[in-house]
């Protein structure tokens, strides 16, 4: 009997992971610029490396929070130099932050339904800090 | 007795080791070790200010300190007999070597006996990464100086 149902759960707990492929991507702005919006997400919708992505927009910044597919944690760095220089590209003229990083998504995903801007934006500027943090 | 006979004897009486049985477990308890470590890790991600590059030293503390508990109520003993590799290799095995050697040498006093004992096992461990990461550090040193990588 312990067998038996050894033989059935384990590949189900396997395969677990495979369900539910759709990206989520969310977007804050407090400019209200549908232009940036579409294009952040244009830009997070075709980079095929990613499965979900936070983008900020806040006070000449953009916070942008993504994660790497499975198996590609390996090369975040690579990802997030890609990411970084497509999203400079397209935002010139804003301080652009990208990173692979599991904290600041979490953080990131927090602030999306924020309402307060002063916190959104001190928030921002610590998860800013907390990237460069080394040890 | 011939020792070729002996040793056809002694074939013929031991029981045959279960590779396969003895590694599937080593890679199942040491597979659930490491799910418990990912999540201290994620717990410390989500709960206190520690980045992904960050998170690894309080992590691999807490499963020391979590190795010692279970050394220190004898259950660790256990899951050794039963895993083998699978409770050594993870790092919850080195706490297991530093508490275990202090525990059986504590008879013999608390210098001589478990601060002259306690890193045994595990001191060979502490050496080789120190020294190790001394020497990785200097040639990553070199280089930089040299030019061909930055820090």
């Amino acid at each position: 009997m312990k067998k038996i149902t050894f033989f059935f759960f384990v590949p189900l707990l396997l395969v677990a992971g495979c369900s539910g492929n759709e990206k989520t991507i969310e977007v804050y702005d407090v400019f209200d610029d549908a232009e940036n919006r579409v294009e952040i997400r244009e830009v997070l919708d075709s980079n095929e490396e990613i499965y979900s992505g936070t983008a900020i927009f806040i006070k000449e910044q953009l916070l942008v929070a993504v994660q790497a597919n499975p198996w590609l944690d390996f090369k975040k760095e690579s990802i997030e130099e890609e990411l970084s220089k497509e999203v400079e590209k397209r935002f010139p003229d804003l301080n652009v932050l990208v990173s692979a990083d599991y904290k600041i998504y979490w953080e990131a995903n927090k602030l999306v339904n924020e309402e307060d801007q002063q916190k959104v934006s001190d928030q921002v500027e610590k998860l800013k800090n907390l990237i460069k943090e080394e040890t | 007795m011939e020792p070729k006979e002996y040793q056809d004897l002694e074939k013929q009486v031991t029981p045959p080791i279960p590779y396969l049985k003895n590694a599937l477990k080593a890679f199942f308890v040491g597979g659930i070790i490491c799910t418990i470590g990912h999540a201290v890790t994620y717990f410390y991600i989500i709960f206190f200010d520690f980045t992904e590059k960050t998170v690894g030293n309080p992590t691999v503390s807490t499963m020391i300190f979590f190795s010692m508990l279970l050394t220190g109520f004898g259950l660790y003993k256990k899951l050794g007999q039963y895993a083998a590799a699978g409770s050594a290799v993870p790092v919850t095995g080195f706490g297991n070597a530093v508490i275990s050697a202090a525990i059986e040498h504590r008879t013999e006093g608390v210098v001589l006996g478990i601060g002259g004992n306690i890193f045994k096992l595990a001191g060979t461990v502490i050496l080789f990464g120190v020294a190790s990461a001394f020497f990785v550090a200097l040639i990553k040193l070199i280089l930089v100086s040299i030019g061909v990588v930055q820090w």
